[in-house]
């Protein structure tokens, strides 16, 4: 051994030795914790069985904000916080800071007792409620209602049916509606299997579990989800931005909540077996779903690359609805990484605002 | 100085091994991330098959039908052991939670018609802006009579 290279390199090697230490420690934390998600302030302004209605604090005087407030609709099977995901990326800390007011609608999860609850019920008994609070807080009567996946469906479906209650403008992110392909994508094939009986499996559990819809998200990409991502963060252990990202993604993504079965088996049945929305066939406590109905501006937000809700499921109800006002908006990235990814904020989250903000005022 | 001239031409063993790991080390990621990209090509391919779909849907029926009886031996077992224990079972849990929900909905229904009064009200101020009493002679009689 070189008596003038030893010293150094044992420096060294206590060097990699600290790194990979620290590496180790950081993938036990980030692998056995929660990050510290949903951060933007709010309030509670509304409760209705599990659901709640948050406002979050403005931070534009009120002179200086949009007219029309925000009102957010997420899926019901997974928690709402992805569009307030952690300071810096968070789509709601962003639209409050652009000067809106913002309401989200957290669903919350369902009891055993919740297991009836059917898309009737989300959209005739607790969107019509969580609205009349935002009116009477806001003191607007009219609102932009933006919902994402199956709040899409919830949303659009709530479009339809009350077309005059005050909706000026919707927006649909990534939104499952036309199931005519039956081929597009991995879900759509998998229910549509003879084998695949939803009433079944609503009659084994009562609510659908979290994890066997987790399941079903991530076997659509198998190797990304199960091995690639704990990959990525193996690689990126000494990146701190790489991360905190990854982290509370994770914290999300493990965030699992159950289905009503009711719900469920009305989606598989109705929605991606026998495609009634887009036909104009779907009934909700007898009225019909009729999409012609709907008038609002309407922005259509498509992911190129999503593997949930393949882009031939959202496109088609631009031609459907009467809105004179509309747009298609075609975004890089997947399901989730349009709205939560790195180029959410620049891309995704100022094309809604510019278009949302001439129509707030 | 010979030696010291030595000694530092030798070759250093750390480097040399730090060298190779990292060369070794860069060469099996890039053969991991390649196969991985196959690998997840294969998978979306086997995943979006109709062999997939019915072998999972089989699966999946398979194991809800052989798993009823348990699932319903279990439901008669808690009911029996709960009800010898005079403690509420799953159906009482329940149905205190449905009606907690009704009692909610007709809160929020109250809750609402008292917005609605609110604003009433409210818009019936604002429309009638408070106005001086005008002066009549019953008034100023009175005032006289005092």
């Amino acid at each position: 051994m070189s008596a003038s290279s030893s010293p150094m390199n044992s420096a060294a090697l206590q060097d990699e030795l600290k790194r990979i230490e620290e590496k180790t420690r950081t993938l036990l934390r980030v692998s056995t914790s929660r990050a510290n998600v949903a951060q933007t302030p709010k309030q509670v302004i509304w409760t209705f069985n599990k659901a709640k209605l948050y406002r979050y604090i403005p931070v534009v005087p009120s002179e200086q904000r949009h007219k029309v407030p925000l009102f957010l609709v997420f899926a019901l099977m997974n928690k709402p916080y992805i569009l307030d995901l952690r300071p810096g990326n968070s789509f709601i800390e962003y639209m409050v800071k652009q000067g809106y007011d913002v309401y989200l609608l957290d669903w919350g999860a369902p009891g055993i007792e919740d297991k009836d609850l059917k898309f009737d019920d989300y959209v005739l008994d607790y969107l019509p409620r969580a609205i009349r609070k935002i009116k009477a807080v806001s003191g607007s009567n009219e609102f932009t209602m933006l919902g994402w996946c199956i709040g899409a469906i919830l949303s659009t479906i709530y479009a339809a049916l009350r077309p005059d209650d005050g909706l000026k403008n919707l927006i649909l992110l990534t939104a499952p509606l036309d199931f005519t392909d039956k081929k597009a994508g991995g879900f759509v094939r998998w229910v549509n299997d003879e084998a695949f009986d939803p009433d079944k499996i609503v009659s084994a559990f009562g609510n659908v579990p979290g994890e066997m819809i987790d399941y079903g998200a991530k076997a659509l990409k198998p190797v990304e989800n199960y091995i690639g991502s704990y990959l990525t963060l193996w690689d990126n252990l000494d990146n701190p931005r790489i991360v905190e990202s990854w982290h509370a993604m994770n914290t999300w993504v493990t965030d699992l909540i159950p289905m009503a079965g009711a719900t469920y088996a009305q989606l598989i049945k109705e929605l991606y077996r026998e495609n009634r929305l887009i036909q104009g066939t779907m009934v909700i406590r007898g009225e019909r779903v009729d999409l012609s109905r709907i008038h609002a501006n309407l922005l259509n937000v498509i992911a190129l690359a999503d593997h949930i809700s393949p882009p031939c499921q959202s496109e088609s109800i631009m031609t459907k609805v009467s809105s004179k006002d509309q747009l298609l908006l075609k975004v890089k990235g997947g399901h989730i990484g349009m709205m939560a990814g790195s180029g959410a904020l620049k891309f995704t989250w100022p094309h809604i605002d510019s278009w949302l903000a001439e129509r707030s005022e | 100085m010979s030696n010291e001239s030595e000694s530092t031409n030798l070759p250093d063993p750390f480097q040399a091994m730090t060298s190779l790991w990292e060369t070794n080390l860069k060469n099996w990621k890039s053969m991991r991330d390649t196969s991985l990209d196959s690998w997840s090509k294969t998978m979306l391919d086997t995943v979006n098959s109709d062999e997939y779909s019915h072998t999972t849907g089989q699966w999946l029926d398979t194991y809800l039908t052989l798993s009823q009886p348990y699932r319903r031996l279990i439901d008669l077992m808690m009911t029996q052991v709960l009800s010898s224990l005079n403690m509420p079972m799953r159906t009482d849990v329940t149905s205190l939670a449905e009606r907690l929900t009704n009692i909610e909905t007709r809160l929020d229904d109250q809750d609402a018609k008292l917005d609605d009064i609110l604003t009433a009200i409210k818009s019936v101020s604002t429309s009638k802006p408070a106005t001086p009493k005008p002066t009549t002679n019953n008034s100023a009689k009175a005032k006289g009579a005092r």
